[in-house]
């Protein structure tokens, strides 16, 4: 990894007897966008806060570059925020609140001046410079907050669910541009969402929190691929969970049938409960007794029939009930593969298969 | 007739009350300011601007300046004991804010004169304060404070400072605490972050107070009445003279005028920066 920007040791934090942030232990890289992913009120936003200053850890340390600061508050912190609010200064042109940190850091006026021209041009809003933030549109005024923080080139810069109030369309442009703009300025980032396509599509790497701690970390593809818990599986993505016991070899039978799982390793001792998760897309649909048109010979396969559908404009999400009692989802991919002719029926007997391989064990 | 149009005459009861009751007054003062006084001292309606050429006389032009005087150090006192509380109780009151805003009004339903009065009772010579210092020893003699315009100005602040407080309180919790805290956080020490940020961002609240105060303590005559003596009397007093103790009525209205007119020019420079937004109208 290349050389540390951020290490938060051990870090807890406890509101009177609430716990918000459980012993997390992260190693943040220079240069990485790094993402905290998690639902509502798993402690991103207080993670955040301790990094800028905000909030002091109960216990454990963070070091920016090697050095402990969690005792520095947070206007000696070579850090910047953005906030979910974007926190503007209304009094202020948006020339005014780009300038607002370098003013206060004692740069020259000269220097101010280039340096939030230059801001502005990146997030292109250079001929907005003298309006109020109150006259902004909501993108806008999100441009503000990035270019207000990036401005004092912070060695890390922190963003707090910064796309949540812009609407759908204008967020994917976002998430595209501020990705852009990370790469340019080279500046570690550290992105709190709730989104999880948003923190796939962005991140270097993904720490899922629950509950107050790191359920996992990994690069995008590892927590899509591999979620290592049941609740890691279940946030990113849609998963299909199916109850299965150890049996030997390395097999975990589901109902009636058996399943070869390639990589069950030894912490699984025979008889012991399992969840099998799959992933909707990787799970194939063919008419049952008919050529065997998507299912592949080494895949694994059930019987089933088709409960529901529903047409996504992309494909066709199927709800499929197994023999024993069990469901899964389908995503059915629109291709060129596809025949114009082909009509799932409601009640339909179908034939279901996955790859071993594209099944997660999950205690 | 339209609903609209039926609705539309709901206007006239108000209309005719406020017509009445407000302007008409107001008209007969404004009249009776151009009037003279007869030789048994009634006041008579005239076209002489005598009233006016007293009013900015070398004898009363002292106390309009010491009126003004004491209602801008009366805004400044308020605004500076009222901030912090405001403050603190919109930041940090938590679920008690509203029982904390409660304790700070329910004196004010007390009437201002009463509690005037006990102001008396412990400033005074022979007061609570001073027979305390005199007994702890402290001092041999009682302190003077009664009849001085600190007791004047104190007076004043703490029978308008809730007109600064409530709008301050206001405009500091409807602030967005994260704006203080992105001051902080773009390097503002906790100072810089208060000027820089947190008072611009509360400023209507701040001018909204400031007018509030200084209108009713510019006019007021209670608290140099009490608590004042000659040297602290302020232009409220001289017109309640007018029409109670000298009996000059058309004196006494002209003072009024000038005195509206004085708040007037406060008034429209106020509602102006309100209508800009930078200030909330209550
Ligand atoms: N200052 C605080 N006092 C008490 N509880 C808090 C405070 N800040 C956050 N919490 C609690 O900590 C938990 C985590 O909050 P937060 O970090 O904001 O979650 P997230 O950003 O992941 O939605 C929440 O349950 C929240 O209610
Ligand atoms: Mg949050």
């Amino acid at each position: 990894m290349a050389e540390e920007a951020i290490r938060i040791e051990n870090v807890t934090k406890r509101f009177g007897d609430f716990v918000a942030v459980d012993d997390v232990d992260l190693s943040i890289a220079q240069g990485e966008f790094f993402s905290l992913l998690g639902p509502s009120g798993c402690g991103k936003t207080t993670t955040l806060r301790m990094l800028a200053g905000f909030e002091v850890p109960t216990a454990g340390r963070i070091l920016l570059e090697g050095e402990p600061v969690e005792k520095v508050p947070p206007h000696q912190r070579n850090v910047n925020m953005v906030f979910q609010s974007y926190a503007l200064f209304e009094h202020l042109d948006v020339e005014g609140n780009v300038a607002f940190g370098l003013k206060r850091k004692k740069v020259p006026k000269d220097e101010i001046r280039t340096r939030v021209a230059d801001a502005l041009e990146l997030v292109d809003l250079s001929s907005r410079s003298a309006a109020r933030p109150n006259e902004l549109s909501g993108g806008q005024r999100q441009r503000v907050a990035l270019a207000r923080a990036l401005v004092n080139q912070p060695r890390v810069l922190l963003l707090d669910e910064p796309l949540g109030a812009l609407d759908l369309k204008l967020r994917r442009q976002m998430q595209i541009e501020l990705k852009a703009i990370q790469r340019e300025v080279g500046i570690t980032f550290v992105y709190v969402t709730h989104d999880q396509e948003e923190a796939l599509s962005m991140s270097d790497r993904i720490a899922v929190m629950s509950d107050g701690r790191v359920a996992q970390c990994g690069p995008p593809e590892e927590v899509y691929e591999h979620p290592n818990e049941e609740f890691v599986a279940g946030f990113i993505g849609i998963s299909n969970l199916l109850e299965g016991r150890v049996e030997s070899g390395g097999r975990v039978r589901i109902g009636e049938d058996c399943l070869a799982v390639p990589d069950l390793g030894d912490g699984h001792p025979e008889g012991e409960m399992v969840q099998i998760a799959v992933r909707p897309e990787k799970v194939a649909v063919d008419e049952l007794g008919g050529e065997p048109y998507r299912i592949e010979p080494d895949m694994f396969t059930v019987e089933g029939e088709i409960e529901s559908k529903v047409y996504l404009g992309v494909g066709n999400q199927l709800t499929l009930k197994l023999g024993n009692g069990g469901r899964l989802v389908a995503l059915e991919q629109a291709t060129y593969r596809m025949r114009a002719d082909e009509q799932w029926e409601i009640g339909q007997r179908v034939r279901i298969g996955w790859h071993p391989e594209h099944c997660m064990v999950l205690s | 007739m339209s609903s609209r149009r039926f609705w539309d005459w709901f206007i006239f009861p108000g209309g005719i009350w406020i017509a009445l009751l407000f302007a008409v007054p107001l008209m007969l003062v404004l009249a009776l300011s151009f009037g003279h006084v007869d030789d048994f001292g009634r006041g008579v309606y005239g076209f002489s601007l005598d009233n006016y050429r007293d009013v900015f006389d070398a004898t009363y032009v002292p106390v309009l300046i010491r009126s003004v005087a004491y209602a801008l150090a009366t805004v400044i006192l308020c605004l500076l004991i009222g901030y912090p509380v405001a403050y603190f109780i919109a930041r940090y009151g938590g679920k008690y804010r509203y029982a904390l805003l409660a304790a700070l009004v329910i004196p004010f339903f007390v009437n201002y004169l009463v509690r005037t009065y006990a102001w008396v009772a412990l400033l005074a010579d022979q007061g609570l304060i001073n027979n305390l210092l005199v007994d702890w020893g402290f001092t041999q003699e009682p302190i003077q404070m009664i009849n001085t315009p600190y007791a004047v100005i104190g007076g004043l602040v703490y029978g308008y400072i809730i007109f600064m407080i409530l709008p301050l309180y206001g405009s500091i919790e409807r602030m967005d605490p994260s704006v203080v805290e992105a001051g902080k956080d773009l390097y503002g020490s906790p100072l810089q972050t208060f000027i820089h940020v947190t008072l611009p961002a509360t400023q209507a609240g701040i001018l909204a107070g400031c007018v509030l105060v200084f209108l009713p303590a510019v006019g007021d005559f209670v608290s140099a009445q009490l608590l004042g003596g000659p040297d602290t009397y302020m232009v409220g007093n001289l017109i309640q003279d007018q029409f109670f103790a000298a009996s000059n009525w058309p004196f006494g209205s002209a003072l009024t005028v000038v005195m509206m007119l004085f708040l007037a020019v406060w008034m429209v420079f106020y509602l102006r920066r309100a209508s800009k937004g930078e200030a909330e109208v209550l």
